[in-house]
């Protein structure tokens, strides 16, 4: 209900519409329109009320909230089911717990805060209140095991495209799955799996971005960034979650009917390094060499110094040079 | 045939329990014979070429092509240190392979501060995560499907495992 008025007032945020309409619209009494409008205010939403002419929204304050997200969705499933909480330990791990519970393939999680982010391995994402834009996704795709791990190449291609769709910016793509704009890490996606022998259960999808941090730390300033600091201009996050969401669900499903075809190339038009040298460190094992591009399978080709051409699958990225 | 083929095919009978398999096709012949008490499983391609596959386990990431080596099948041996002196093999009654569902790296714990999930000497339920496997930064829990003891770990953290590669043995019952 508060949803569909906040949809309501988003699209006609540039004329005015009268609590008769928007009762009409809605199937409900104005009386309760008018506690939903005072709840939004509450929140920080600014609506103009103007005798004879009714209200209209002047200002959105940069939330996410169940409402706000699911007035802003253009999608067919992904976010249908939306839960926000105001801090948890990680989304990853609550989307984790509502995916064994059973719920549906896109449902989300998004959190304001993480006391205990997950980045890969057990490192720390940090993500302090209010400034990013941290959600898990759950997914159950019908794909055999050996395929899933090109989900995290799918995903990152969705979030470069929906960044550039509400920024202009052209972030770049670290292999398999980090994003970076000039050179500095500004999101991430960690992807974990549950799966039977021969099938697979769920898939949580983790995305972490950082959007509204003024400053970085300084200890993260060589490798991090945000989207204000990138572009000078506080993007609404509920905007780009959407944006995030509708080009998840188009990949995915993309993904799924016809596989790496068409997303490979898109991939590689963004990824960083190819070409040139570079190296990938493992547990046991470094690779240097020339990145030579990705196989079918999303898996890192190096030509590496002895001339032999080696396939990476797992691995941090070293750059020799940079573009700064 | 193309060998891709014909690596994927000694894959899968490799993982099934099919003792021998023949195809043909266009003239060529292939015929594969498992010897289940070893630990080599031989591949004959009759009329074409003969192939030798090698143990389930790769010790390095080491790409594809040099794994399968084209060679008499006199001198088969096996190629894996790990499996040189094994103290328990799959074939043993009442003792079960966990193996990896996916090629990628083999972690024993959550993160590397961490104690591994499981170690020689625990005991695993069905759902036990008993490592992770990781290609692509795509994390698989991997869960034992067995109830038992775990008898040996059969990689080393860090290390690149193939498709249906053995990963622990698990004493059941």
């Amino acid at each position: 209900m508060k949803a569909k008025l906040l949809q309501l007032l988003l699209t006609m945020s540039d004329s005015y519409i009268s609590g008769q309409a928007i009762s009409e619209q809605l199937g409900c009494s104005r009386t309760a329109i008018w506690k939903h409008i005072d709840a939004l205010r509450k929140e920080g939403y600014k609506i103009e009320a103007v005798q004879n002419k009714g209200y209209r929204l002047v200002f959105t304050p940069n939330l996410l909230t169940d409402h706000s997200i699911q007035a802003t969705l253009a999608t067919e499933r992904f976010g249908k089911k939306v839960i926000v909480r105001d801090e948890v330990t990680s989304t990853q791990e609550l989307a984790h717990q509502f995916a064994q519970e059973g719920n549906e393939e896109g449902t989300i999680i998004v959190a304001e805060q993480q006391t205990a982010g997950k980045g890969r391995l057990g490192r720390k994402w940090y993500s302090p209140k209010g400034t990013g834009i941290w959600m898990s996704i759950i997914l159950r795709p019908s794909l055999a095991i050996q395929e899933a791990p090109q989900l995290t190449l799918v995903a990152a291609v969705a979030v470069v495209r929906a960044i550039k769709n509400v920024t202009g910016i052209e972030a770049s793509i670290k292999w398999p799955n980090d994003l970076l704009i000039n050179d500095r890490k500004v999101a991430g996606i960690l992807t974990e799996m549950q799966a039977d022998p021969d099938r697979i259960q769920s898939i949580i999808l983790g995305i972490g971005m950082n959007v509204l941090q003024e400053e970085v730390p300084e200890e993260l300033e060589e490798i991090a960034t945000s989207l204000w600091k990138e572009k000078g201009v506080q993007v609404d996050r509920t905007a780009l979650l959407a944006e995030i969401l509708k080009e998840l669900e188009w990949f995915y499903d993309t993904f799924l009917q016809s596989g790496l075809q068409f997303i490979k190339p898109m991939w590689e038009a963004h990824a960083r390094g190819m070409g040139e040298r570079i190296t990938a460190r493992g547990v046991n094992e470094t690779v240097t060499g020339t990145a030579l591009g990705i196989t079918d399978q999303g898996v890192l080709r190096i030509l590496d110094d002895k001339g032999n051409e080696r396939e990476v699958y797992s691995g941090d990225l070293d750059f020799f040079h940079t573009d700064r | 045939m193309k060998i891709q083929e014909l690596r994927e095919l000694i894959k899968l009978i490799d993982d099934s329990s099919i003792d021998e398999f023949k195809y043909e096709e266009g003239g060529a012949k292939v015929t594969m014979r498992k010897q289940v008490k070893g630990a080599e499983k031989q591949t004959v391609v009759e009329g074409v070429q003969t192939v030798t596959a090698a143990p389930t386990t790769p010790a390095a990431p080491v790409p594809q092509e040099e794994r399968q080596v084209e060679q008499p099948t006199t001198e088969l041996k096996p190629q894996n240190p790990i499996q040189e002196e094994p103290t328990h093999s799959s074939n043993e009654k009442g003792i079960k392979a966990i193996t990896s569902p996916m090629v990628g790296t083999f972690y024993q714990a959550p993160s590397p501060d961490s104690a591994p999930y499981v170690q020689v000497g625990d005991h695993v339920q069905e759902n036990s995560v008993v490592c992770i496997v990781e290609a692509m930064k795509l994390m698989n829990e991997i869960e034992a499907e067995v109830k038992g003891e775990i008898v040996e770990v059969l990689v080393e953290n860090g290390q690149l495992v193939e498709y249906g590669q053995e990963l622990f043995l698990v004493r059941t019952g």
